[in-house]
């Protein structure tokens, strides 16, 4: 119930995440959700794709050093509260987060130092968790509806 | 098969075949090119040395203003070279008496015994520019074919040149030395690497000669393309015109499946050819001491060291006639041992030149050589061989800054770790040259790859 995420080595300079991100764009992987923090000199930039296979082999082949990761996809109601909610569950599970960002609005991704732990936690609260395939169905269907 | 010298060692051309000769200490069925010269006698050879330095200070004395200018001065003629020894009465050359005798001044020889000129690119001013005569030629050659053979290349050999031609006495002097040894130059020059790799395929090249940062680039834009190094011809990598870190070496070998040495030379005494690895020493490089007379000097008194220690390593060519130079100071440091090499050769060798004087670099008033730089990186699994020095004034004060490639395959999902690997490194290199490093982690391929002599240092400070 894990997804696959890419994190790339970033360089604090222009024309980085353009390189990186035509390297998806010619390998036809869809950026689905990313993260970029402001870290210095040196960063590490995270992506969610519909296709994290062929992105990644995509990116080594280009030379950019990056590893793949399993985080967790979570996806909340949209009331007030509910971010609240699943951060204070963690909280009281003790686990740590180590970054987390949204997705798509109400899809958010989170890193934390217990990836089961927090995965339990959340499940019992009956949070629903989403997939890797969830992802690239929803990436299907969009462009079903499109084309 | 292509490179076959002689029966019985055909099988010497396959790849890493003579490394692996070398290391059984097979050394009897490895070819030399001149052995009568190479493995002459110790004695003997002292007696050429004498001979010929006796005539060539006659020969520069009479020939050349400047140096009989120098000599009278010090009192000294050519008579007085009784022993070796005598060359310390003998005035120093320096870099400048070639830029103020621009271009012809320390020429021995009037132009009409010129057949070949070349230019040393001046990093302040003036370039210096060398004339060879026929005779010269021939000598460049021979010291060229001797060392790519003590490299392990063999007549019959195809060899691509990656130097740039040019001015430069790196491509022509390799081009004539291989030639003279029985290879097939391909005069590919620098630049268009994807065509080198083409070229490597579709021609069968088994000798590249390249800077070892272009082979570098050459080996990583070849891995992009697909091509596959283990397969491929190529067997020997012949590096030249800028010092050649050992791990970069090792990286090259191990990447591209060839076996690399890399020679020394200096444009104002030759060019390259000076002295060569051979497969026996490789951390070393054997002297054509037939050709040159060493010395090893304290390069702030200008005495000699202790045999065996490191100082700056002073030349004069025994045989040039076109641009004759006496006890030339290369502001270069290193050792040099007579003791007998397994390889056979007699000829004394010098330690590779990490250092030249000239590289040092005074950081809050700490001797900084960029040599112990790439020995604290190689040390490091997490990054390249690859780095950049910054050297920049911060609130009045020298700042240090290195850049190193991560390793594609040392990629962490935390910035914690990268962070504290980016620290870690930090620390080594404090640990190593005294001085507070910043160090700057940057993606593979970031730091430049360039054609020629790798740039490593830019020294931005107000002067």
């Amino acid at each position: 119930m894990t997804v696959s995420q890419i994190s790339v080595f970033a360089q604090s300079k222009p024309g980085h995440l353009a390189r990186v991100l035509g390297v998806f764009e010619a390998a036809g992987a869809n950026v689905r959700g990313f993260s970029v923090a402001d870290t210095g000199e040196f960063g590490i930039t995270r992506f969610i794709l519909d296709r994290p296979d062929i992105a990644s082999a995509a990116l080594k082949d280009a030379g950019f050093a990056c590893v793949e990761t399993q985080v967790l996809c979570l996806k909340l109601d949209d009331e007030p509260g509910e971010l609240a909610r699943v951060m204070g569950i963690l909280a009281e599970t003790g686990v740590n987060v180590l970054y987390s960002y949204s997705m798509i609005s109400t899809y958010i991704i989170i890193a934390t130092d217990d990836i089961a732990a927090t995965k339990g936690a959340l499940e019992a609260q009956g949070f629903a968790l989403v997939r890797q395939d969830d992802i690239a169905r929803a990436s299907a269907a969009r462009l079903g509806s499109e084309g | 098969m292509p490179g076959s010298c002689c029966a019985g060692a055909a099988d010497l051309t396959e790849k890493g075949a003579m490394l692996a000769a070398a290391q059984a200490g097979r050394f009897a069925e490895l070819p030399i090119f001149d052995r009568a010269a190479e493995c002459m006698p110790r004695e003997q050879l002292r007696a050429l040395q004498l001979e010929k330095l006796q005539r060539q200070v006659a020969y520069t004395y009479r020939n050349v203003p400047h140096y009989r200018a120098a000599m009278d001065e010090l009192g000294v003629s050519p008579e007085d070279i009784r022993t070796l020894d005598d060359v310390r009465r003998l005035p120093f050359t320096d870099k400048t008496a070639l830029r103020d005798t621009y271009p012809y001044g320390l020429f021995a020889v009037g132009l009409e015994d010129i057949i070949e000129l070349h230019a040393s690119s001046g990093t302040t001013g003036k370039p210096i520019v060398v004339g060879y005569t026929r005779d010269d030629m021939d000598v460049w050659s021979d010291c060229i074919a001797r060392l790519v053979q003590m490299a392990g290349v063999v007549p019959g050999d195809i060899a691509q040149m990656a130097f740039g031609y040019g001015m430069f006495t790196g491509g022509f002097g390799l081009h004539y030395g291989l030639q003279k040894l029985g290879c097939a130059m391909i005069p590919a020059g620098s630049g268009n690497t994807e065509r080198h790799i083409s070229m490597i395929g579709d021609y069968g090249t088994t000798v590249l000669i390249a800077t070892p940062s272009y082979a570098m680039h050459i080996c990583e834009v070849g891995e992009r393309m697909g091509f596959d190094w283990e397969r491929s011809t190529l067997r020997v990598g012949l590096f030249g015109g800028e010092p050649c870190p050992p791990a970069l070496k090792a990286e090259i070998e191990s990447r591209m499946h060839i076996v690399c040495t890399d020679n020394y030379g200096l444009t104002e005494v030759m060019g390259p050819g000076v002295s060569g690895e051979c497969l026996a020493s490789r951390d070393q490089q054997h002297i054509a001491e037939d050709h040159f007379l060493w010395e090893v000097v304290d390069p702030e008194t200008g005495e000699p060291v202790a045999e065996g220690e490191v100082g700056e390593l002073v030349l004069t060519p025994l045989d040039k006639q076109g641009i004759p130079v006496l006890r030339y100071r290369t502001h270069d440091l290193t050792r040099v041992t007579c003791e007998p090499c397994a390889c056979g050769r007699t000829h004394a060798r010098m330690d590779k030149v990490r250092v030249r004087s000239d590289d040092m670099l005074i950081i809050r008033g700490t001797n900084v050589f960029p040599s112990q730089i790439e020995d604290v990186l190689a040390g490091i699994d997490e990054v390249t061989p690859h780095y950049h020095i910054i050297v920049e004034t911060v609130g009045g004060m020298d700042a240090l800054t290195v850049e190193t490639e991560v390793r594609p395959d040392k990629m962490t999902d935390s910035f914690e770790q990268m962070d504290a690997m980016r620290r870690r490194i930090a620390e080594k290199l404090k640990g190593a040259l005294l001085v507070g490093v910043n160090v700057r982690l940057v993606e593979p391929g970031g730091i430049e790859r360039t054609m020629g002599k790798a740039k490593h240092i830019d020294d931005m400070r107000a002067r």
